[in-house]
């Protein structure tokens, strides 16, 4: 069976992925699209519970940069930037949509990843 | 209803080994269970993503269970293990979704073959599932056990042969519901 990897990731600030009460499903414009998701911690770990988690999130991004994935931020969250910088990531292209058809246009948008024709090839 | 913690690839298939990925990014047959009931999702880092990076080969449980990755599985374990504890003491049931057939987060079912390595070369269909965790759903198990948190597991089946959607769902709610499949 073939890979049906995508070779886009967007990070995924919580609330877009356990959406609160009048909030839009950002994990399912993802799937829709054909993305994958890495959750970035819930706002309201503490400092010691989501640091080492954005520590792990940092250090997978740079894999995906590494290899020619296509990176994306959707939301934010204290800490991440830190944690990338240590990682050697930049914070990759970012949107704090406030609708599904906002982030669709945004995927939408998003480069080819190099990775995806690097395999083609 | 409570925090279902799930293996990083169920919301990311581009983790995948390569030849792996069943669909584009999110697996959906088991987020839509999870959502339907109302249960909270938090991804698990990968633990192979991370140490041997998406070109790494198809392995086993063998080839994983050496003292460095025991060591990375542990550090990952404790991290994820803090946040299980935080929403422990919030009074949230947790259940832990993986992945049969992986060497790292098999819940049921993991891949042993004691002979494999050397060049990466050997028939499709080879006899290498067998029962047991994988190592890092061992680690995290021992974590959540030093601090004394209980939890249910269950796992993504799409690996497996024979693998049904529906059995796969209802191991699921099983689960979730905190009932024996």
């Amino acid at each position: 069976m073939p890979d049906e990897r995508s070779y886009r990731v967007a990070l995924v600030a919580d609330r877009y992925v356990n959406p609160g009460p009048g909030q839009f499903d950002g994990l399912a414009v993802l799937a829709a699209a054909g993305w994958g998701a890495m959750q970035l911690p819930d706002d309201a770990y503490p400092a010691e519970v989501a640091g080492p988690l954005l520590a792990e999130v940092a250090e997978q991004a740079e894999e995906f940069s590494r290899r020619g994935y296509t990176l994306v931020l959707l939301g934010e969250r204290d800490g991440l930037a830190e944690a990338l910088a240590r990682a050697g990531v930049a914070v990759p292209g970012r949107i704090a949509p406030a609708s599904a058809a906002e982030l669709s246009e945004f995927l939408a948008r998003q480069p080819a990843p190099t990775a995806a024709t690097a395999a083609r090839e | 209803m409570g925090v279902a913690f799930v293996a990083h690839c169920l919301l990311n298939q581009n983790s995948k080994v390569l030849d792996g990925a069943h669909c584009a990014g999110v697996y959906s047959p088991v987020i839509d269970v999870l959502r339907d009931r109302g249960w909270r999702i938090e991804q698990m880092p990968c633990p192979e993503l991370a140490f041997a990076g998406l070109n790494r080969f198809w392995a086993v449980r063998e080839q994983y269970d050496t003292a460095a990755f025991r060591r990375h599985c542990q550090r990952l374990a404790t991290a994820v293990a803090g946040a299980i504890a935080a929403r422990v003491q919030q009074g949230e049931e947790i259940v832990l979704v993986g992945v049969e057939g992986s060497p790292s987060m098999g819940v049921t079912i993991t891949s042993s073959d004691p002979e494999r390595g050397g060049r990466p070369a050997w028939p499709d269909g080879s006899p290498e599932l067998t029962g047991g965790e994988g190592i890092f759903v061992e680690e995290l198990h021992a974590e959540l056990a030093r601090r004394g948190i209980a939890f249910r597991a269950a796992g993504e089946t799409h690996a497996i042969p024979g693998h049904d959607e529906a059995a796969q769902r209802a191991r699921l709610e099983s689960a979730l519901e905190g009932r024996d499949a």
